[in-house]
């Protein structure tokens, strides 16, 4: 399986390590659970909103096949960590997604607490056209939001961050207001139209050459520079549509690639 | 009489995939049980989000199959057919026997008169069921072959209190049911639909949808009363909210009264697209800060009230910051803005679009007679939104925000109306704009794009249509015809096509106009087929000349099709086709051209003469009346020449000895139609 992050062109990890992904797709079992520090750029708000930000922390969990007790695994975690889904109102909303010209699908549910979001829950079934045999079901809980529920604030930025009063407002406020700014206002479009460029030639070179891994580097990177053109406002509709086509030609070139070398 | 029960107990089925599997399995049930005979009293089918139910009541044990002769496939054919039949009978070789009939030798069977366990019936037909069900949309999970709307995880089938043994894919049916989410809860063994519902709804789980419905509706209309609200919910909404939960609980919430200042529009798709929340409103209809949350348990310690509080003022902060930010940001200088924002990439920016829209508007405003100003300034600040953050986040609300942000800033209120109306219509049950300087703005909104993509040759092909041409070229064609515009489109394209070359923009297309044209006339008779208007008369608006006026096209059609019957429609088609029947028949003969352009000094009789001058009379009336033609009146005056048709083709010979009056005479008939093919192209319409 490849980076899924990359497709949902929004849920930005663009700094996801490729060749894991990659393998996953080729092994029958894997079982994995890691801290994934993400960027949205359009969800910064110069640190004023009590629960959006534009980096933020995911624990991403990946097992293949999935396992038939995993919801009930799922709900045990939370109600280990302080959420109990006998008190809080825990609720599987459909959300699946589909890209149709990279052949990929998953679906699955996000999961909402008392109303907010907390966590994805996604059962993957196609990647590049090809069905997913056994099926893997991914896990992304959204770490700040969890703990504005277990530490019970109405603000992202109170949560403790240790137990030595840090909180998170001393970390990340100033990391918002900057990222932000840059994000919305000050990130030069035409340096950011140029590396799109770039990568996206970068990628296609590699390719060519059956280069599969640091092509995809060049395809996630063109994932975050589209992102960043988004927030500056620079894309509208029908262009967006575009764009997406050219980094999902960039990322199926690369599994497929990959796919390839392994034989 | 037995009871069957299903019990298809699965991880959260999505609401309206839920409804779809409760309707049709239970159909397929039904038409299967029909099929084998097999008679029910009642046939019941319920959902949650984890279950899916099914009861089938009043239903024999046994049934006697009386012996029956089937007829087979022909003795000659192949041995596939004779297998076929046998397997779909259940039939064993010393069952066939040979036969001569009518028709030639023919396989038979006589099947034996017997009785039929219907459990072990089931056995079989269940599981086929389960298979021949189709889900819009489903999935696969672990290492599994099968295929459902969500994991399925149990399968419950009883018959007669016992279980309905057989294998589904991985899964075994059972009598088994399971109600808690975690290991505290053990499966429950259940006996039929009685000691089932005893269970479920000790742990007030409620499994009638309708019951669930009226429920949460009985809530909300008693808080409503209570506090004096409005009892109005969105219908949609309710539908999906009954499919969401399985022991639903209303709970009342608030948000902070200061967000009531934000446009309503933001508040409403807050609650009711992202949080499924039930908007409330006073009775003034005036919307309030509170709301209604349909939860899956009881708020034991109050956590799912303060919780949802603070999701939905955490979205409102959000969208005040941006409100308060955006309104203030004048339309005019963000104009400027659009030359960031790509329109499509080999179609330049947004701002090089309302640059073009601002032209257009000047002959636009011609063509409607409206202030060509209004247009003018509608159409330049109408996409100046799209670069405000509220429009980013909420990109269904472009226009809508566009006329607040008018309004905030004392835009004239027919220039902030068509800011909003200018994306109209959305889809095939949307409106159209309200007012004529809306229509003139959405319209050359919509013919700019549909020239650029037509001019860079990316059409909609019979699969793809990524850029919603057609969905555009239709609103072109609604604007048109319901808000009355007399427009001649092929004007404003041409125009469109040059102000694409002015900002230098490359197109590879050359025949821009007529391919649009010919997309257009194609969604046109689409449109009329829809208004149930008959096919030749679509037809022949379709042959007619009129090139561009989609709105006379259409009023025509309506009349004809409304009067066809009329003995005054009677008349004119009688004398078109007494005509064109001649024409006709001397074209078959020799193939020769007729203009229609006959010579007065070669007619002989008064009736010819007669037909001439009449002729020539409707021909002044068509380039007198143009724009203010009245069509009812137009086919009175076309049905008045019936006394000097009739009169001509009782009394004139067309085929004179003398060719050349022979001739004059079919130019005349020619002269004649043609004449009349000024209104539509009788030519097409079938006789009465």
């Amino acid at each position: 399986m490849c980076n899924f992050t990359t497709i949902r062109y929004r849920s930005g990890c663009w700094n996801f390590s490729s060749s894991y992904n990659f393998t996953i797709s080729r092994t029958q079992t894997w079982k994995a659970a890691y801290v994934q520090p993400s960027r949205r750029p359009t969800d910064g708000r110069y640190g004023k909103n009590p629960n959006r930000l534009q980096h933020y922390y995911q624990f991403q969990v990946i097992i293949k096949p999935s396992p038939d007790e995993i919801k009930k695994v799922f709900l045990k975690s939370l109600s280990v960590i302080g959420i109990n889904h006998k008190e809080h109102d825990i609720r599987f909303v459909e959300d699946d997604w589909e890209s149709p010209t990279l052949g990929a699908a998953g679906l699955g549910w996000e999961v909402w607490c008392d109303g907010m979001e907390i966590t994805q829950f996604t059962y993957f079934q196609q990647m590049t056209g090809i069905e997913c045999k056994p099926v893997s079901v991914e896990i992304t809980y959204g770490l700040e939001r969890i703990c504005m529920f277990t530490q019970e604030k109405n603000n992202v930025f109170d949560l403790q961050w240790n137990n030595e009063g840090i909180k998170y407002r001393d970390i990340f406020y100033q990391a918002e207001k900057e990222y932000s700014a840059y994000n919305f206002e000050f990130a030069n479009t035409e340096y950011l139209l140029k590396n799109f460029e770039i990568a996206e030639a970068e990628c296609k070179s590699l390719l060519k050459k059956k280069i599969s891994l640091p092509a995809y580097d060049q395809c996630l990177k063109a994932s975050h520079i589209f992102n960043l053109l988004d927030a500056r406002g620079m894309i509208g509709v029908a262009q967006r549509t575009e764009y997406i086509s050219r980094i999902r030609e960039l990322a199926k070139g690369s599994g497929q690639c990959w796919l390839e070398n392994q034989k | 009489m037995a009871e069957l029960f299903i019990e298809l107990f699965s991880e959260e089925i999505p609401a309206r995939l839920q409804i779809d599997a409760r309707q049709k399995i239970k159909q397929l049930v039904e038409e299967r049980f029909n099929k084998r005979s097999i008679k029910f009293k009642s046939s019941q089918s319920f959902s949650t989000p984890k279950r899916l139910v099914f009861v089938i009541d009043g239903m024999p044990e046994k049934i006697e199959e009386k012996e029956k002769i089937l007829k087979g496939p022909k003795l000659e054919s192949p041995q596939v057919a004779l297998d076929g039949f046998m397997k779909s009978n259940n039939l064993s070789k010393s069952e066939i026997y040979k036969k001569k009939i009518d028709k030639g030798d023919f396989y038979f069977a006589k099947t034996k008169a017997k009785v039929i366990n219907v459990s072990k019936e089931l056995e079989l037909i269940i599981p086929e069921i389960l298979k021949n069900y189709s889900w819009k949309k489903s999935m696969k999970w672990g290492d599994y072959d099968l295929s459902w709307g969500r994991p399925l995880k149990s399968i419950v089938v009883l018959f007669n209190s016992k279980i309905v043994n057989f294998n589904f894919y991985h899964l075994k049916s059972n009598n088994l049911i399971f109600i808690g989410d975690l290991d505290d809860a053990k499966p429950k063994k259940i006996n039929n639909f009685n000691s089932y519902l005893k269970i479920i709804e000790s742990q007030n789980i409620i499994l009638n949808h309708k019951k669930r419905k009226d429920m949460i509706l009985k809530k909300m209309d008693r808080i409503c009363d209570n506090k004096k609200l409005i009892k109005n919910f969105n219908n949609i909404l309710l539908e999906e909210v009954v499919n969401l939960v399985e022991r639903p609980n209303v709970i009342i919430g608030k948000f902070d009264s200061i967000y009531l200042k934000i446009p309503q529009e933001i508040l409403i798709i807050t609650m009711q697209k992202h949080q499924k929340y039930f908007p409330l409103f006073d009775d003034k209809k005036k919307l309030t800060n509170l709301f209604l949350v349909v939860a899956n348990l009881p708020d034991q310690k109050g956590y799912i009230k303060t919780g949802n509080q603070r999701v939905v003022e955490a979205r409102l902060s959000d969208a005040k910051f941006f409100w308060e930010k955006n309104k203030t940001q004048s339309l005019i200088k963000q104009v400027s803005k659009l030359k960031n924002l790509t329109f499509f990439n080999q179609l330049g920016t947004f701002y090089e679009k309302t640059q073009r829209l601002r032209k257009l508007a000047k002959i636009t405003s011609e063509q409607l007679y409206l202030s060509n100003e209004k247009v003018e300034i509608a159409s330049s600040v109408c996409k100046a939104d799209l670069v405000s953050d509220l429009v980013s986040e909420y990109p269904e609300l472009q226009g809508i925000m566009g006329k607040y942000f008018a309004q905030e800033q004392g835009f004239d209120e027919d220039v902030c109306n068509a800011i909003k109306d200018h994306y109209l219509p959305v889809g095939i049950d949307s409106e159209v704009p309200k007012k004529k300087l809306g229509s003139a703005v959405a319209l050359i909104d919509k013919i700019d794009t549909l020239v650029g993509f037509f001019g860079i040759n990316e059409k909609p092909t019979s699969s793809k249509d990524p850029f919603a041409l057609r969905r555009t070229s239709l609103g072109i064609l609604r604007i048109i015809i319901e808000t009355k515009l007399s427009i001649k489109l092929k004007d404003l394209i041409n125009y469109s096509i040059v102000l694409y070359e002015e900002q230098n923009i490359k197109f590879v297309n050359n025949s821009i106009t007529k391919e649009i044209l010919v997309f257009l006339r194609e969604r046109f008779k689409n449109l009329l087929k829809d208004k149930k208007i008959r096919g030749d008369i679509i037809d022949a608006a379709d042959s007619s000349n009129i090139e561009s006026d989609f709105l006379e096209l259409y009023n025509k059609c309506i009349i004809i099709n409304k009067s066809i019957s009329n003995d005054l429609y009677k008349n004119i088609i009688s004398s078109y086709k007494r005509a064109s029947n001649i024409i006709d028949q001397e074209l078959k003969i020799k193939e020769t051209k007729i203009m229609g352009l006959p010579e007065p000094i070669l007619f002989k009789s008064e009736e010819e003469k007669n037909l001439y001058a009449k002729i020539n009379e409707i021909r002044k009336y068509f380039s007198s009346v143009k724009k203010q033609e009245v069509y009812a009146d137009t086919l009175n005056k076309l049905s008045e020449t019936k006394f000097v048709t009739d009169n001509f083709f009782d009394n004139v010979i067309v085929n004179d000895k003398n060719p050349d009056i022979k001739r004059n005479r079919l130019e005349l008939l020619q002269m004649f139609c043609k004449t009349y093919n000024n209104f539509i192209d009788f030519s097409k319409i079938e006789g009465v």
